[in-house]
């Protein structure tokens, strides 16, 4: 469960993101919305513990996010918006670093890297550095480290960047399965169509502030609805 | 040429606007960057000032002698801004981001490199160029120049000395990226490394300085005349020469044999120019996609060597935090070239220092001689770790660079990765400090107290250098910079270092009247007063353990900020 109580963010004069509030329940897949330099990016900082928030706070199963932020961060995966990695290290032991921080049991992280190897199709490269990957196949380690530790929150910022149809395809898939499981995942993008086959339940962010909320998991969307009051509401 | 007025305007202006910025914090960064530098330019004045006096009256070496001998440090000078150019280039040319966006620009590939190469010899050189003028205002105000004269040097001569070294620079290193596409980045940046080695090798081989003040001395007292046939032929070609001629003939008030060297510099300049011109037109843009493969692994084998007990998977013996920390640290340092070839070299130059050590005498009688004596070597040792410490130390949290998310986003306590790059870097530094400061000492007295006395300070000192600059890099991160050598002579590393230097000046003042002490005891009555050490080596552990201290919460509530 995530939990986002008068969330405020400043940079100096200029206000990010301004008194947010959200509840997002355990299995949802929530979709937030925006135009550019609305506050995505910025919430979800604060959301992963990468920002402290002005005032305000953020948990994640109950656990505050800055007085609390261990509890909280072994509860998150995180994908950021640019899928940096270590470009002299391979994709493998990048995964194993990853699992390491999560402090995994060895045998256990094992057998994860070999899960995620397959379902996201990066064998083929996962002995390769990180220097040598096209964004598409970053996207996908990253995909595979933020899945590694099994978290119970999912926070991706615009996770489908870069990815051809198939990976995209397949990311899709996995994470449709794992909100059946229980994850909860708090998703940022632009595309609307992904919203429309994704999301139980969205909020659009405009100059810091939410100007629109689903209180509940909405019923399907016809085609072209959803565009048209994104369209509508960040005019 | 408007393209590249237009971006150096963009530059200037972001450069103006960080320097007028009024927020308190930026104020009293850019007073506390302004007192440091000025201190330790008033400091290189002051010291330039007293050496020229004190070698042409006090040591009566005579203008020749003396102009040689400032033929020498600016060849040092001259090979410092050369290398310090050629590495910063390969970032600031081939790797920066700025330079694949603006690649995609339609702007001709020469202005490109235009542009970046005025980027790079200013963010590598102006330090150097401060410290050039500091030695010449010392210079000029021993022998009452006027001021234009300080003018004329600076821009005429000095900045030209600078430029020619930074060309030079660029020529080579395009021509090298042609030759690594062909051996191998590894190998040719080890056969440049060796290349400046024996550059300066063979130069003192050549110009060999004890022979010169042999010669030069024969004639004493009069050693003020031209002793120009006692030049090597080859040394005449070299730009430091014409300077120092240029310098020479100005102070000995014969301009038109100083405009001999003025003209050899100035038409040299013009000339390496023309040819940079010409090479970046024809080859700056093939370079870089050569440079461009080779940093992909495109264009060869990457260097594999495994140490399997180090692999990420293997068990290990610490907690699955500072275990996967430290694996990470050890593979990435291993796999940059730029790295362990920087420590290779640093290693190699520390045991040249070592070397050279055994064949100094020190059995001086009077014990201030003694105390300066010890104290040259122990501040250098301290320079050689600041040096060190702010090459390998001080880039540790930048480059942690745009992957920190990953860190920033997991279960880790930010003070246990603090602690674990502390401890990491203090024991790379500690371990090479107290080498050099056992073996230095010990080498040149068997004086138990004094070899003790040096490795306490040492330790100490590489507690302060290591804490310091890992904070400092810390309070001045730059996640975007990739490149360890940029962040080490990024503005926040030179002033760090110029703080290690104050620091190390601090050190050295609570230590020389105590040590004078100690040695008129030794030599004057033949007994030894250890105690009378006690207290000053206390003092340097406080200060340095405060400065531990200090540094330590500063770094730690950096790596907290906003990422």
């Amino acid at each position: 469960m995530i939990e986002l109580h008068h969330v405020s963010k400043k940079f100096g004069s200029f206000t990010a993101v301004d008194d947010v509030s959200l509840t997002i329940e355990r299995g949802q897949f929530f979709g937030f919305l925006g135009p550019n330099g609305a506050g995505k990016t910025t919430t979800i900082k604060m959301l992963t513990g990468l920002f402290a928030p002005t005032s305000g706070s953020c948990s994640i199963n109950g656990f505050d996010m800055q007085r609390d932020p261990l509890p909280a961060k072994r509860s998150i995966g995180y994908v950021p918006d640019q899928p940096f990695l270590y470009d002299k290290l391979t994709g493998r032991e990048f995964l194993y670093f990853i699992g390491g921080l999560f402090q995994m049991r060895p045998q256990e992280l094992r057998l994860r890297i070999e899960e995620y190897t397959e379902a996201f199709e990066i064998g083929d490269f996962i002995d390769r550095r990180g220097e040598e990957y096209s964004q598409g196949m970053r996207q996908r380690v990253v995909l595979s480290a933020a899945m590694l530790h099994d978290p119970k929150v999912l926070v991706i910022d615009e996770p489908l960047v870069g990815l051809d149809p198939r990976s995209s395809r397949l990311v899709k898939d996995s994470l449709k399965e794992k909100t059946k499981n229980g994850l909860t995942i708090f998703m940022s993008t632009h595309l609307l169509e992904i919203v429309e086959e994704l999301c139980d339940r969205i909020a659009i962010i405009k100059q810091g502030r939410i100007i629109y909320e689903e209180s509940q998991s909405s019923s399907r969307r016809s085609d072209g609805e959803l565009e048209a009051m994104f369209l509508e509401l960040t005019k | 040429m408007r393209e590249i007025l237009l971006v150096l305007n963009v530059k200037a202006t972001t450069f103006l606007a960080g320097m007028l910025d009024l927020r308190i914090a930026s104020l009293l960064k850019n007073l506390a960057s302004l007192l440091i530098f000025g201190g330790v330019a008033v400091g290189v004045f002051l010291v330039s000032r007293g050496a020229t006096g004190y070698l042409l009256q006090q040591a009566h070496i005579g203008l020749f002698l003396f102009h040689r001998f400032l033929s020498m440090l600016l060849y040092v000078f001259f090979i410092t801004v050369n290398l310090g150019n050629m590495i910063v280039c390969y970032a600031t040319l081939y790797k920066a981001e700025e330079v694949n966006f603006l690649m995609g620009l339609p702007l001709p590939h020469h202005q490109i490199f235009i542009l970046k190469f005025i980027d790079n010899f200013f963010y590598s050189s102006s330090t150097l160029l401060l410290l050039g003028l500091a030695l010449l205002l010392g210079y000029g105000s021993y022998f009452s120049m006027p001021w234009y004269f300080y003018l004329f040097t600076l821009f005429v001569v000095l900045l030209p000395f600078m430029l020619v070294a930074g060309i030079v620079a660029v020529i080579a290193l395009m021509a090298l990226i042609k030759v690594a596409s062909h051996i191998g980045i590894r190998w040719l940046l080890a056969g440049v490394v060796a290349l400046y080695l024996s550059a300066i090798y063979i130069y003192f081989a050549v110009s060999n300085p004890v022979t010169l003040v042999q010669e030069v001395m024969k004639h004493y007292p009069d050693v003020n005349a031209y002793f120009g046939y006692l030049d090597p032929p080859f040394v005449r070609y070299l730009p430091n020469h014409w300077v120092a001629e240029f310098l020479y003939w100005t102070v000995a008030g014969d301009p038109t044999r100083a405009s001999a060297g003025l003209v050899t510099l100035l038409g040299s300049l013009l000339g390496l120019m023309i040819v940079a011109g010409v090479l970046s037109r024809v080859y700056y843009y093939r370079s870089w996609l050569a440079a461009s493969d080779a940093r992909t692994g495109r264009s060869g084998r990457p260097l594999r060597f495994q140490i399997r007990i180090l692999e990420f998977g293997r068990p290990g013996r610490l907690s699955g935090q500072v275990d996967s920390l430290l694996r990470r640290d050890f593979w990435i340092f291993f796999r940059e070239p730029s790295q362990w070839l920087h420590l290779s070299l640093m290693i190699l130059l520390l045991m040249v220092f070592l070397v050279s050590m055994r064949s100094l005498e020190v059995k001086l009688a009077q014990p201030f001689l003694q105390t300066v004596s010890y104290l040259v070597v122990f501040l250098f040792n301290g320079f050689l770790i600041a040096s060190v410490s702010l090459r390998f130390v001080f880039p540790a949290v930048s480059l942690e660079g745009s992957v920190f998310w990953c860190i920033r986003s997991a279960p880790v306590p930010l003070r246990r990765v603090y602690w674990q790059k502390f401890l990491s870097s203090f024991a790379l530094v500690f371990l090479v400090a107290e080498v050099l400061a056992m073996a230095s000492t010990a080498m040149l007295r068997d004086n138990p107290v004094l070899v003790a006395v040096g490795a306490l300070c040492t330790g100490f000192m590489a507690l302060a250098l290591t804490s310091v600059n890992l904070g400092a890099g810390a309070y001045f991160a730059s996640y975007r910079e990739k490149n360890p050598i940029r962040v080490a002579s990024s503005q926040g590393a030179t002033l760090t270092f110029l703080g290690s230097l104050l620091y190390l000046g601090c050190v050295v003042m609570i230590l020389v009247v105590p040590l004078n002490r100690y040695f008129e005891i030794l030599i004057l009555r033949g007994s030894s007063a250890p105690s009378s050490l006690v207290l000053p080596v206390v003092a340097v552990g406080v200060l340095s353990v405060l400065l531990f201290l200090g540094s330590t919460a500063v770094g730690q509530a950096a790596l907290r900020r906003d990422y």
